[in-house]
């Protein structure tokens, strides 16, 4: 039986992230949301965005911190045609949350993990909601919580293939055993 | 230099709360300065300008598939639809006859009344190319932008009715509030008694509205709505809606009636930009002329 861990763990753990990797994968990230979804299924789309930046919060919190998730999330904004600002100050309050929590968010495993991070992947869609109200845009179509929910559980996949993908240094790689 | 960052031994930055609350004071800042002021267009414009590029390379590979698609179509199916495309262009080109000979005696008239001509259009297609990703708004992006002479506030048609209006123009791209978005509004006319109301989008999908509506204006279901042309944005005769039932008030002193657009509102992939081929200064004087023959 295979018993490989989903962590990366032993040799592997002396190759941390580097500063290239994690922002190339937060920008894939990114441009996984511009892809063209369907009309129909856009508000189940998760923001992709946000878990690779709460990954990397979680794996590395010293390199992608609370300048990256401002500066994504300004993109962001762009991106979606919103007012300014407002995707950068949820994104930056889910890594605040998840930098205070860091330590603990480390020692779960990945279902767990997502367990956990579940109310921060709602609750950006409902602040975003709630602003939008705030400001007097009009009435919230609450279906887009969803796709907090649909990162939630989208959540163990992400991690296990930002793990694999990444958690290897290139020169050293190893045969699983 | 190692590549990977370590811990530094001694830390020489801020603590995570005051760097946090800078931030949170910067994107309060923007949401201020983005919503009551319009100085923050050219970053925006200038950010779209980098992400637009690729989003049209991601979006490619989806093209490509639906080209492919469209590719192995039945060669009967072609054909008859063929047949019936060039029926259509013959009625069409009959009504533009029809449509020319009127317009050329309303020319005429016009000039008797002393009138100003109305403004002319030209239609520039476009495509949409991205839908609002943004929970509030009936928005879309279209495949024109200030490279192609496109301007804020001209009016989206599609073959059935108007669609909406330009907000924002990008280097290559522009956004098109839908006529359905919670702040659109057109002024129209009621075909069958030339009554003059505005119809306002309520963020919905398949529905306006006509939100201050007379206690006793005539208004009945079925009825047609055109625009009016008075307020200079549209073109006066581009249908808009019709209207599916009338309110009567309650609790206030005005009725409501609930209508539904007549063109495509977000349902087509391709619209019409019409682009003013008369510039507004020369309206302007031909107005001033007007006025100054009639105070004669």
């Amino acid at each position: 039986m295979n018993t490989r861990p989903l962590l990366p763990q032993g040799a592997e753990l002396v190759h941390p992230p580097t500063r290239k990797k994690v922002y190339i994968s937060l920008l894939l990230a990114f441009s996984f949301t511009l892809l063209p979804w369907m009309e129909q299924i856009r508000w189940l789309v998760p923001d992709f965005t946000l878990m690779a930046l709460l990954y990397w919060n979680i794996r590395s919190p010293r390199i992608a911190s609370l300048s990256a998730a401002f500066s994504l999330g300004l993109l962001t904004d762009v991106a979606r045609g919103v007012v300014f600002g407002l995707n950068a100050l949820a994104y930056c309050i889910a890594t605040f949350i998840v930098l205070l929590l860091q330590r603990r968010l480390e020692g779960f495993d990945v279902p767990r993990q997502s367990l956990q991070l579940s109310p921060i992947l709602i609750g950006k869609e409902m602040l975003v909601l709630a602003l939008g109200l705030a400001m007097g845009r009009g009435d919230a179509d609450w279906r887009w919580l969803a796709a907090g929910i649909v990162a939630a559980l989208l959540w163990p996949l992400f991690a296990w293939l930002v793990d694999r993908l990444t958690s290897q240094a290139p020169a050293t790689r190893q045969t699983p055993l | 230099m190692s590549r990977a960052p370590h811990a530094p031994l001694f830390i020489r930055e801020m603590r995570l709360p005051t760097r946090f609350s800078l931030y949170i004071l910067v994107c309060l800042f923007l949401l201020g300065m983005d919503a009551r002021y319009a100085t923050l267009n050219s970053v925006r414009s200038g950010l779209n300008a980098i992400i637009h590029p690729v989003q049209i390379a991601l979006a490619q590979p989806w093209e490509w598939l639906l080209g492919m698609g469209g590719f192995f179509v039945a060669h009967g199916e072609l054909a008859s639809e063929n047949n019936r495309l060039k029926r259509q262009q013959e009625l069409l080109a009959a009504s533009l006859g029809d449509r020319i000979a009127i317009e050329a005696e309303n020319t005429q008239l016009r000039a008797l009344m002393a009138l100003p001509p109305r403004p002319g259009f030209t239609l520039l297609p476009g495509e949409i190319i991205e839908a609002s990703t943004d929970p509030f708004t009936r928005k879309v992006i279209i495949n024109r932008g200030s490279e192609h002479g496109i301007a804020a506030g001209w009016p989206v048609v599609d073959a059935n009715g108007l669609v909406g209006q330009i907000t924002r123009v990008y280097p290559w791209s522009a956004e098109v509030s839908l006529l359905t978005d919670r702040n659109q509004g057109a002024p129209v006319q009621n075909m069958r008694n030339g009554l003059r109301i505005i119809v306002s989008g309520q963020g919905s999908d398949n529905f306006l509205e006509v939100r201050f509506l007379d206690m006793h204006a005539d208004l009945q279901p079925g009825d047609l709505l055109y625009t009016s042309g008075i307020d200079g944005i549209y073109p006066a005769g581009i249908p808009v809606a019709r209207v599916v039932n009338t309110d009567p008030p309650h609790h206030t002193p005005f009725a409501r009636a609930l209508c539904q657009p007549l063109g495509g509102v977000g349902r087509y992939r391709h619209m019409a930009i019409l682009v003013p081929t008369a510039p507004p200064a020369g309206v302007e004087k031909h107005l001033d002329a007007a006025s100054m023959k009639k105070s004669k």
